[in-house]
């Protein structure tokens, strides 16, 4: 299943699209990373991602305003955020609109791994009823 | 930790003031020492490849730890009346140098200013820049030939700008933000470097560099040295091959000056343009300086252990020219390129030989001079085939020590002996990108072992399998796969060596952990029964990404962690973490009847916590408060059959009414019932053993840091103990030798109040047998239902919220535990006694201690 789902990893450190890309593309995800989160919106008004996962705090639109778009733009789209110590507040905001999961830093990869999977299901399966733009 | 002691000194009114706020101090201090530890061995986790941490943890966790330590500092000054004040001073150099790593400044870490190549390896590449640090590691740690030489400090670096006001100048210089226009970088660059050349060296660094010149000369004979940089690679030094300055053929006399020109090209115009572009401050940094004896080599060149445009295709590069092989490093001449198998034997797949009529070399004198190859050579292989299977077989080895690709530096002397003059990581092409997981090459190949135990170290390596007795001393060929029974620090000494680590017990957080990410050692512990099911098995593949371990050998997945491995270590916040341990975790202080057991002596954080921990007992154990004239009411000194030497600060009901005005007591006196327990379980029978345990040397002396003091000491030896009690409370602070015991017990009225805390370290013996003791206590614990967690040599353990009896039972337990385990971590020779003595205990045999029955004595425990 995983070879039919696109995945986007979203944060202004490097660092974290770098760590996160290849654990992903070895399960068979179709990834693309992005450091800027404007690019990032653009690319999503191109393009279907059946995953997201995001940094919350970020320089332009933030997480949040990500997952606001994707409500609206893609409401097949499952969201995953990640989130530091300090901004678990604005990540309970965020439950409420309904974001698949979070993630706080320092986190396992191995943990981001099977969450994106139960993602991609869902994803996938809401896909399914729901024809895409 | 300790909740109820805060609430107790607060309600209990009638403590001596004094005493109530040194507790209170006290009671602070022991929370913020052990959130420092755990601090520690969090950070040590997120080495391991496991998780993703950024620069906001990093700062978090250089807040979180200076905040605990300097809390541990305050709070000793206070109980000792300030008489550590120079703590404060050392916290202070810690912090402003942790800071300054998460700020992406430049550090030196305080050091000699020359250091010999034989005492370096990748731990020092603070000390001594990557460069020569990774060179100092193939030198002690694989069978290759380096030449010898020294390195001089990051630390002499900085004490020559500073003391030159270079560093000020520089700051001055780049003051006013933003990017600087290529004029003037010029410009700063033909002066800052100008200042360099005309310097002064300080005195102490002149003398340490001639003295190590002079040594050099007269043990190797050499006549000329090789002046290399090694740059601290606050960027992946990669990005900076081939900047900086190397210096060929100086002759000792002009060693200092040589010196000023390698440093003098940090400045230079385009080092500084390509830090700018990089979003680096174009002139902040520090290098250290490699002096190593000229090889007056026949053939020299570079080799690269995978092709980094074709990576997929499983060869060797070698570029080859006559004489030194500076042409080939510089691209200033043709030289013989090859293309070898990686696979043994290493056969020759392509040869381009190009026409060479000059070469490099060493003169009679040391020089280094152009000379004329003769017609008859000049087109022909510069090397041998037999030449260049052997240079493979070393560049597979120093890769499979690096754990990535790597660009070596070599040369063939006129004795034919094959000298590596430098290592780096290869930069492998980005294109084309990892695709999927070969799920069908994979699948070619049985899987042995599958998500068993965790992952300690991540990582992709293969070898053969060697299955290792933890008795025996190590010595096991290069690139094995080890396989142990414990993750015990007996096999640390092979790690470095090592290309996975795999064992049947252990924990991540353990040293050998801690070794295996320093080294980047693949390494899976608690593997359960890896010793068994790899036990006959030739060659495996482990793959620690995904936890799962294969037969044979996947050049597949090999090469694709050869590929991927430049994105996970060289990150930035993964040397910031690196370098900010290099602070934090190591502990040095461990033996306090030591000479350095001060605080002059604290170099890190654990350092600090460990002395202020002993320092705060000792103070309180010791205080004044017992004398009359202090008139504090609450103070008693326990008299006790064994020599535990305890004083116990009563808070209220811990003992009889009658001891009023007293200043000892003893034990039927005791009406705290916690401390009552553990009383009753040290003092059974047999539990205490007196008579001092004879003493394996070996292993005695393996601990470097213990010293003289044991021998001829009795174990029995009185040290600082401290209780503090209550009718339903004790915490007691219990130092016995070279081990410290910590019991910190509520029994409340209702049983969800009630809690016991133990924690235990220490020992005299080499760490190996203090491990196997922590895994004794760990086992001993487990069985009466504690959550334990062992890290190195220290256990912890809790349990909550258990009926009233229950409590009883389980603080005598931990009292037997603590006068049984005393001496065992002596005894404790070999893996197979733990279980000996797991029995003995469980079955009430405690004893004397001699060579366990059915245990290994290997011969070594008297």
């Amino acid at each position: 299943m995983s070879n039919d789902v696109d995945v986007m990893v979203l944060d202004d450190e490097s660092m974290v699209c770098e760590r996160l890309r290849d654990p992903l593309v070895e399960k068979g995800y179709r990834v693309e990373t992005f450091t800027d989160s404007q690019s990032a919106l653009e690319r999503l008004a191109a393009k279907h991602f059946d995953v997201v996962v995001t940094d919350l705090k970020m320089k332009g639109p933030t997480g949040l305003d990500l997952l606001h778009h994707l409500r609206t733009e893609a409401p097949t789209t499952q969201v995953i955020i990640i989130t530091g110590y300090a901004t678990i507040e604005s990540a309970r905001e965020a439950e409420y609109g309904g974001v698949y999961g979070f993630v706080t830093k320092p986190f396992k990869i191995k943990e981001l791994m099977a969450m994106v999977a139960k993602a991609a299901r869902k994803a996938v399966r809401a896909r399914g009823r729901e024809p895409q733009p | 930790m300790l909740p109820f002691l805060r609430r107790l000194l607060r309600r209990r009114t009638g403590t001596v003031g004094f005493l109530r706020e040194r507790l209170e101090r006290f009671h602070d201090l022991v929370e913020k020492n052990n959130s420092v530890l755990e601090l520690i061995a969090e950070a040590g986790e997120m080495l391991g490849g496991e998780y993703v941490f950024d620069i906001q943890y990093l700062r978090s966790l250089a807040n979180r730890t200076r905040t605990s330590c300097q809390g541990v500092v305050d709070d000793l000054n206070l109980i000792t009346n300030g008489r550590y004040p120079r703590l404060h001073d050392i916290v202070s150099r810690l912090s402003a140098e942790i800071d300054a790593i998460v700020e992406g400044r430049i550090v030196a870490t305080q050091a000699e200013y020359v250091l010999p190549l034989d005492h370096l390896d990748e731990t020092m590449v603070d000390t001594v820049g990557s460069k020569m640090a990774r060179l100092g590691g193939i030198r002690r740690h694989l069978d290759v030939q380096v030449p010898r030489g020294f390195a001089v400090s990051t630390y002499a670096c900085q004490v020559f700008l500073s003391e030159n006001g270079i560093i000020d100048e520089v700051e001055t210089a780049f003051a006013s933000a933003g990017p600087h226009d290529a004029e003037a970088l010029e410009e700063r660059s033909r002066r800052l470097q100008k200042r360099v050349l005309s310097a002064k060296l300080p005195r102490p660094i002149t003398k340490a560099i001639e003295r190590a010149i002079k040594h050099l000369v007269r043990t190797t004979g050499c006549r000329t040295l090789a002046v290399r940089s090694s740059a601290l690679g606050e960027d992946g030094e990669l990005s900076f091959a081939g900047q900086f300055y190397t210096k060929l053929g100086v002759a000792p006399r002009e060693v200092l000056e040589a010196y000023r020109e390698v440093i003098a090209s940090m400045y230079s115009a385009p080092v500084m343009a390509y830090r700018q572009s990089r979003g680096i401050h174009p002139a902040r940094g520090l290098m250290a300086v490699g002096c190593l004896c000229m090889v007056p080599a026949r053939s020299g060149g570079v080799m690269y252990t995978l092709d980094p445009v074709r990576p997929g295709e499983g060869s060797l590069k070698v570029t080859v020219v006559r004489g030194l092989g500076k042409p080939v490093v510089d691209g200033s001449t043709e030289a013989d390129r090859f293309t070898l198998a990686r696979s043994d034997p290493h056969t020759v797949i392509e040869r381009r030989l190009a026409h060479q009529p000059e070469m490099l070399a060493l003169s009679p004198s040391g020089t280094v001079e152009v000379v004329s190859v003769a017609e008859q050579s000049a087109s022909t292989s510069a090397v041998s085939d037999l030449e260049l299977e052997h240079l493979a077989a070393v560049g597979l080895s120093i890769e499979r020590y690096m754990k990535c690709a790597v660009d070596i530096e070599w040369a063939i002397a006129d004795d034919s002996s094959l000298n590596i003059l430098q290592a780096r990581p290869l930069r492998i092409s980005k294109e084309p990108r990892l695709g999927q997981k070969p799920a069908g090459v994979v699948d070619r190949y049985p899987t042995i072992m599958k998500d068993k135990g965790e992952v300690a170290c991540s990582g992709v390596a293969c070898g053969p399998v060697v299955i290792v007795d933890d008795s025996e001393p190590l010595d096991v060929p290069n690139g094995s796969v080890l396989v142990a029974h414990a993750s015990t620090p007996h096999l640390s000494t092979a790690v470095p060596h090592a290309s996975a680590v795999i064992t049947d017990v252990g924990t991540t957080t353990s040293h050998l952990a801690t070794i295996a990410r320093e080294y980047r050692v693949p390494t899976i512990v608690d593997a359960g029964n890896a010793r068994e099911v790899l036990a006959g098995v030739d060659v495996v593949t482990v793959d620690a990404d995904s936890n799962v371990v294969y037969r044979g050998q996947i050049d597949e997945l090999l090469h694709r962690h050869l590929m991927r491995s430049s994105t996970f270590e060289d990150t930035n916040e993964f040397r910031m973490l690196r370098r900010i341990l290099r602070r934090v975790a190591p502990l040095n202080l461990r033996d306090p009847h030591s000479r350095d057991f001060t605080a002059e002596g604290c170099s890190t954080y654990h350092d600090v916590i460990r002395f202020a921990h002993e320092k705060a007992v000792q103070e309180l154990a010791e205080g004044d408060w017992l004398e009359p004239s202090h008139n504090a009411r609450c103070v008693y000194r326990l008299d006790l059959a064994l020599p535990l030497d305890l004083v116990l600060v009563d808070l209220g009901g811990g003992l009889s009414a009658d001891c009023t005005g007293r200043k000892r007591v003893d034990e039927a006196s005791i009406c705290s019932i916690p401390l009552k327990a553990l009383i009753e379980g040290l003092t059974t029978e047999g539990v205490w053993e007196t008579d001092p345990i004879s003493m394996d040397p070996n292993a005695f002396m393996a601990s470097a840091t213990r010293a003289a003091p044991w021998i001829n000491t009795p174990a029995s030896r009185p040290q600082n103990n401290l209780a503090i009690i209550s009718d339903q409370y004790v915490n007691l602070n219990l130092h016995l030798g070279f081990h410290f015991n910590i019991v910190d017990c509520f029994i409340g009225e209702s049983r969800n109040d009630s809690y016991i805390y133990f924690r235990f370290a220490g020992g005299v013996t080499e760490l190996r047998r203090r491990e196997r003791r922590a895994v004794l206590l760990g086992k001993i614990l487990e069985s009466y239902d504690f959550v334990v967690e062992t890290r190195g040599d220290m256990v912890t353990a809790r349990i909550k919220k258990i009926p009233h009896e229950a409590m009883l039972t389980r603080l005598q337990m931990i009292g037997r535990l603590i006068g049984f385990t005393r001496q065992l971590d002596i005894v404790l020779s070999a893996e197979e006694t733990v279980n000996v003595y797991l029995e003995r205990f469980l079955k009430g045999r405690f004893g004397s201690f001699g060579p366990p029955s059915g245990g290994q004595d290997n011969g070594r425990t008297a």
